[in-house]
């Protein structure tokens, strides 16, 4: 699989945001637009999007140091 | 009763086990351990992601498009829909979904495609881009066990040949309901018991000796559809999922065979 991540300050689509939530904590993401990455702080977990696709797989996800 | 036919009887390795250990599950026929099943079924999609819609006109003789419209038809999306659908990555169902809305008016309904597979999501994304479809599609990778989605997003949520690779079953219907809104629609394409006398040994002479070899010839991987139609005969029959449909909260839960029950139309509502 690339590891290709999307580009930086690619845009997703808002509604689409709006929808999606952690797969673990069903709680909120925050959008990392320079990383390409969707973050969920109750989780730690930073779920990659790879060319415009989100990746919501645990084990896809980078887990976040504190 | 066709003469020399007979039904499997319970000890017949064609038949599915009534339960699984917690820790094991089937793999087609091979025994897994429940976390392995997931890695095993990516690796089946992997290989035949290219391939697979092309497999599946020339496994079912292109029959799969006629279950698949039966699928729409029921389904009758309508402007202004937000509609799931989950394991459908090469986008087979979302395109007919999206198409029939758009015969309504221009507005059309909008599908969210999730499947766990990204090899199958790209193969999808990249026939939407060549279709010029850029409005009304969203692509999501995710599992159907642990959505990635909010509570009561989605007017309906369609799987059509999907659900029989979940590790849990249940826990996929669970989130199917929760997903949906309430008055939304859950409908469910599936293999399942044939229940024409006589089409069960055909179909098994069919399933066990030409779909792996025409899997072979096709994709260069036997292996793949040799797990695809041992999955089928593990899944549980029509009234079994009815059954399992219900315990996860659906209500008016019926079921449709078609092709003598070589697939089930099922459907369920939330209240």
């Amino acid at each position: 699989m690339s590891e290709q991540h999307t580009p930086p300050g690619t845009e997703l689509d808002p509604k689409l945001l709006e929808i999606l939530v952690c797969p673990v904590t069903k709680g909120p993401l925050n959008y990392d637009r320079e990383r390409g990455e969707l973050i969920s702080e109750k989780a730690g977990l930073a779920y990659p999007v790879r060319d415009g696709i989100p990746i919501m797989l645990v084990d896809e996800a980078r887990k976040i140091d504190d | 009763m066709v003469p020399g036919m007979s039904q499997h009887t319970p000890n017949d390795p064609i038949r599915k086990p009534d339960a699984e250990p917690p820790d094991e599950l089937s793999f087609g026929f091979r025994r897994v351990a429940a976390g392995q099943k997931a890695e095993l079924v990516k690796q089946v999609f992997d290989r035949v992601a290219g391939r697979y819609d092309l497999m599946n006109d020339l496994m079912s003789a292109g029959i799969h498009r006629l279950w698949k419209r039966a699928l729409i038809d029921r389904l009758d999306p309508r402007p202004g829909e937000a509609l799931i659908d989950v394991a459908g990555g090469t986008g087979d169902i979302a395109f007919k979904a999206l198409a029939r809305a758009r015969t309504r008016t221009d507005a059309g309904c909008h599908v969210t495609v999730c499947d766990i597979n990204e090899s199958m999501l790209q193969v999808g994304r990249n026939r939407a881009v060549d279709r010029t479809l850029v409005t009304g599609l969203d692509w999501v990778c995710g599992n159907a066990e642990a959505l990635p989605f909010d509570n009561a997003r989605f007017d309906a949520y369609t799987i059509a040949f999907g659900i029989r690779n979940v590790t849990h079953l249940d826990r996929a219907l669970c989130e199917a309901y929760r997903v949906l809104k309430p008055g939304g629609r859950f409908l469910c394409l599936e293999f399942s018991s044939v229940v024409l006398p006589g089409l069960d040994r055909l179909y098994d002479l069919y399933s066990f000796n030409v779909i792996p070899r025409l899997g072979q010839w096709v994709t260069g991987d036997a292996d793949s559809y040799q797990y695809l139609v041992e999955s089928i005969r593990r899944f549980p029959g029509q009234r079994r999922f009815a059954t399992m449909m219900e315990q996860a909260g659906f209500r008016q839960v019926s079921f449709r065979n078609m092709t003598g029950g070589v697939v089930a139309l099922h459907c369920g509502w939330r209240i």
